[in-house]
């Protein structure tokens, strides 16, 4: 770590950020996440794995933070099963996810934006009822993120009428104040 | 063996025949009892792990999840079943994170209003209980799936992060099951790459890529079939079917059912009770030419286009 701050005295570092380049520290860019990846060839990545890991060594976390990969990142742990360096990428991704929402950090692209609706939408919904409600994540996020996708999601939502998957009113937990209040102290924490 | 059964927020809707037909399965199965956790709460899914930061201990996911073990315990129950491949994920991850650190079990009793565990409950997914615990050879099965080739499909929570009850690279209980039920396990390079499902929402045609790439291999293989055990596989391949033969551009054909309905077909449960009728893609065709043909009648060739591989890069 000390090392990591000589090198890069410009960058405030934080726990967070000190964790996660401690956990790629081990990197010897063999490439085999990249290899392993599966939205790497359905082109769904800035930047891929391997490169990532080679950003947050040389201390370019900004970018890092503002890119599509750690929100597309479909947390299949291929990667993190097959490095012979030991890294759980997956869990690295989480964390980097973590950071860029604590941070603030501006989007790269409508990608890492709609990434950050997402994900935070669900858990917002989840603190609310404690369980999902599909119905009021997809017009959340389209009203949000994604008005014209809208359009794109009725055949899906037609099809799903059809054969009764879609669920129209809520279920929520009966102790919904003891939800809120898990919450509530993993919040507090983090502060 | 009474085990606690988590169903997950996607069992009470868009995989509601999953649920039905392991509810159905396992009243007919020796030694599988399903007790519902009361008033279980969502386990957070792919987004809860956005929160995870080194000051924070227990995590969300943790404490989301030792919410419904602790009540599991409470139940007097030793163990969790988990359908959905990421509750199984996320519960059995807190399960070993608070088996390992005594200091992290008080700490998450804290956060959950002094509910104390004298026992983390185990995580397991059903597959794997039918597999390993209930066994094989306890299956009644009274209609061999005859004709039917079935790729099965693990997709990427169900065998990973390690270590877990199968194999990472080559999984085999699935097919293993599918044997069993008389089926034929086509063997295929994808069963464990993984469908995209959890960025579906943000990352649309990407995620088509991905799925389609998955029913690519599994045609080529010859499956007629896929079985799954998990709600976003299963929704992402049946659902978006059609998308998927757009981006691949080629017909694919195949019902994906959850490996439990293959089950109940085998056991010759009321079919009713199965929720066949809940899968986009119709697997009535399908099983009136394989399981439900009179003996002896000829197997007919289902014409299909090859599927073209792609590379899609370039698209």
């Amino acid at each position: 770590m000390q090392d990591y701050q000589a090198i890069h005295p410009h960058h405030e570092t934080s726990p967070e950020l000190a964790k996660i380049v401690e956990l790629v520290s081990v990197c010897y860019q063999c490439g085999t996440c990249t290899a392993s990846c599966p939205v790497v060839p359905a082109g769904g990545m800035d930047y891929t794995p391997r490169i990532i890991m080679r950003m947050l060594q040389a201390g370019m976390e900004d970018q890092v933070l503002a890119s599509e990969t750690i929100w597309t990142c479909a947390t299949c742990y291929s990667c993190a099963v097959r490095c012979p360096r030991d890294i759980d990428i997956t869990d690295v991704m989480f964390r980097l996810r973590n950071l860029a929402l604590i941070r603030g950090y501006p989007a790269r692209s409508g990608v890492a934006r709609r990434g950050r609706i997402y994900n935070t939408d669900f858990m917002k919904i989840v603190r609310r009822l404690g369980r999902m409600y599909e119905l009021e994540l997809v017009l959340r996020y389209h009203l949000k993120a994604d008005l014209l996708g809208l359009i794109g999601m009725v055949p899906a939502g037609v099809k799903m009428l059809l054969r009764h998957k879609l669920r129209f009113l809520p279920e929520s937990v009966v102790d919904r104040a003891q939800v809120r209040g898990i919450f509530d102290r993993v919040e507090d924490k983090s502060q | 063996m009474k085990y606690a059964y988590y169903p997950g927020c996607s069992q009470g809707s868009t995989a509601e025949e999953y649920d039905r037909s392991l509810r159905a399965v396992a009243r007919r199965l020796d030694g599988l009892e399903l007790v519902e956790i009361e008033d279980w709460n969502c386990c957070g899914a792919t987004p809860a792990g956005a929160t995870l930061s080194p000051t924070l201990s227990p995590t969300l996911p943790d404490s989301l999840a030792a919410r419904n073990l602790a009540i599991a315990n409470g139940m007097g129950l030793d163990e969790v079943i988990a359908p959905c491949a990421a509750c199984y994920k996320n519960l059995r991850k807190a399960s070993h994170d608070l088996n390992e650190d005594p200091e992290l079990r008080q700490k998450a009793s804290a956060v959950l209003e002094g509910r104390e565990m004298d026992h983390v409950p185990e995580v397991r997914h059903p597959l794997d209980v039918i597999v390993n615990d209930v066994g094989l050879d306890k299956i009644p099965v009274t209609k061999p799936l005859r004709g039917l080739k079935i790729a099965s499909y693990y997709g990427c929570l169900l065998t990973r992060p390690t270590p877990n009850f199968d194999d990472p690279e080559h999984p085999r209980s699935m097919d293993r099951l599918m044997e069993t039920l008389g089926a034929e396990a086509v063997d295929w390079a994808y069963k464990t790459k993984c469908c995209g499902g959890g960025i579906y929402m943000f990352r649309e045609k990407v995620t088509f890529r991905m799925s389609a790439a998955v029913l690519v291999h599994a045609k080529a293989a010859g499956a007629n079939a896929v079985a799954v055990g998990c709600p976003f596989c299963q929704l992402m391949l049946d659902l978006y079917q059609d998308k998927l033969e757009e981006v691949a551009e080629t017909t694919f054909d195949l019902p994906i059912f959850f490996f439990t309905q293959l089950m109940g077909l085998a056991m010759e449960i009321d079919r009713a009770q199965l929720g066949l009728e809940k899968l986009v893609v119709r697997p009535f065709d399908l099983l009136a030419q394989t399981v439900d043909a009179p003996p002896g009648a000829e197997e007919k060739p289902r014409k299909r286009k090859a599927a073209k591989l792609k590379a899609w890069g370039e698209a």
